[in-house]
């Protein structure tokens, strides 16, 4: 099991800790996943995510080795921005969902889930950095004014940038990127000065949050989650997330296996559904039309800003529609429910 | 860990308070502290029997979703209906404001069987 640099710090704030990605993570502190939440929707919040892998890919080929080895276009954006995008198997699978960050001309900082690092290293080579800093996600209404107080440079870097900025004395990269639907920015730090920021986050008035947080807020921002609605035998096209794929810009890993099913059509398509009442749907309900099996869950959760039950599913193509009514069956017991555009809760930020 | 000495407790983590013929029943500080944040109750019905072991309820939280079990034969005689609002009392309050339900039982002493303060505050430390 590995541990964060901030695992002193998340204990002795009496974090509840719970196994991850082959790491050791706050879930929730003091006062709860909802709370969290809540802060994060009215405030501003820090989760630690150094779980997530930092693979560092330099040189004069480092630009041309991601084109061909991920789905976006890094045209469409230059250096000192930030990109998502997908990794997708020879079948076209999405192996895993990434952001890149484009840190300088030659230098790109790929940032992959924690479960599948060892995956996307094999995929593009580059160094894994991810031991050598801790990451902080600052995110909320008032993140950047909550910064503010004590680093003007991280407070303003925009939406979807990246730059180097010095923090205590050390150079840290910071991005204009999150997974809540809130504005916000990433700090990687590394390991020297990891605690001094997060206590300096923390002295700012901004309160700690844990994976339990994360998930409730990224699933009503309508956001997909790796090994849930993404993974083998899922695409891009699958998953409405078509956007993320640039046909033009010349060959890249999946491609050809891609257009093959870009071709054939698609059999089923995630929707989100909203659930009546405050049961929790959860993944891996089966969802139900007239008395038939339309679909499966594969998110779903309690939504704290809705009060009611919100799920992702894969679902067949007659009932995508939003306002399809469907019931999704949490072990044995039927919610009603109807199919809704996502996000849930809107986003704040673009 | 919160454990009142005038109650009765399972090794499931749930709370009996028996006053006459009826008994209230909740779940622990430790069940609550280990579920985190409640969103949903499911609460039985009115007049429902139940045999010792059977399921009563199901406390759902962001995380989890917990069973819970009477310990004890009975009718269901009350429920907590604030908790269909306000499911977060059995955090804040889980042995005052976040009871589950109360059952007329048969036989007052058949709590007499359950885990005193001292019992289950051995349970859980260890």
């Amino acid at each position: 099991m590995r541990t964060s640099p901030l695992d002193a710090r998340h204990r002795s704030l009496g974090a509840k800790m719970v196994p991850f990605g082959g790491w050791d993570m706050p879930l929730s502190y003091g006062n709860g996943t909802v709370s969290e939440h809540l802060n994060c929707r009215s405030d501003a919040v820090v989760f630690d995510v150094s779980h997530l892998g930092t693979v560092r890919v330099e040189g004069g080929q480092a630009k041309e080795l991601l084109q061909q080895a991920l789905t976006n276009d890094l045209d469409k954006i230059a250096p000192g921005r930030a990109q998502y995008t997908h990794l997708l198997d020879t079948d076209a699978s999405v192996l895993d969902d990434i952001i890149v960050w484009w840190i300088d001309e030659q230098t790109f900082d790929v940032m992959p889930n924690a479960s599948n690092t060892s995956r996307v290293i094999e995929a593009i080579s580059g160094q894994d950095t991810t031991e050598s800093r801790a990451i902080l996600a600052v995110q909320g209404p008032r993140a950047r004014e909550r910064v503010r107080t004590f680093s003007d440079k991280a407070a303003d870097v925009p939406r979807f940038e990246v730059q180097r900025v010095e923090m205590f004395g050390t150079q840290c990269v910071v991005a204009g990127t999150g997974y809540t639907g809130e504005d916000g920015i990433e700090i990687a730090a590394p390991l020297n000065v990891a605690e001094r920021i997060f206590d300096a986050l923390l002295g700012a008035g901004i309160t700690p949050a844990g994976l339990g947080a994360r998930d409730t807020l990224r699933l009503e921002a309508g956001l997909p989650l790796h090994g849930h609605e993404l993974g083998p035998g899922i695409t891009p096209l699958h998953a409405g997330l078509g956007w993320v794929v640039a046909w033009n810009k010349g060959d890249f890993r999946g491609r050809e296996a891609l257009a093959k099913i870009r071709d054939a059509g698609l059999d089923r398509k995630l929707v989100g559904i909203s659930t009546s009442g405050r049961r929790p749907p959860r993944e891996g309900c089966s969802v139900v039309s007239h008395g038939n099996q339309i679909g499966t869950t594969t998110s779903g959760n309690f939504s704290p800003i809705l009060n009611h039950g919100i799920a992702f599913a894969f679902v067949d193509l007659a009932h995508v529609e939003p306002g399809t009514e469907v019931s999704v069956d949490v072990r044995g017991t039927e919610l009603p429910g109807h199919v809704v555009k996502t996000p849930f809760v809107k986003k704040r930020i673009g | 860990m919160n454990i009142p000495s005038d109650l009765r407790y399972t090794k499931d983590h749930e709370w009996v308070k028996v006053s006459g013929r009826t008994a209230r029943i909740g779940i622990t500080d430790y069940a609550q502290d280990a579920l985190g944040d409640v969103v949903f109750v499911e609460l039985p019905q009115i007049n429902a029997s139940f045999s010792p072991g059977e399921s009563i309820s199901e406390v759902e939280s962001t995380k989890s979703v917990s069973e819970i079990y009477t310990p004890l034969a009975g009718t269901v005689s009350a429920v907590n209906t604030a908790l269909e609002e306000t499911p977060e009392l059995i955090n804040s309050d889980p042995y005052g404001d976040g009871w589950l339900c109360e059952l007329e039982i048969g036989d007052a002493s058949s709590a007499d069987s359950l885990l005193d303060a001292a019992a289950y505050r051995a349970l859980v430390e260890n």
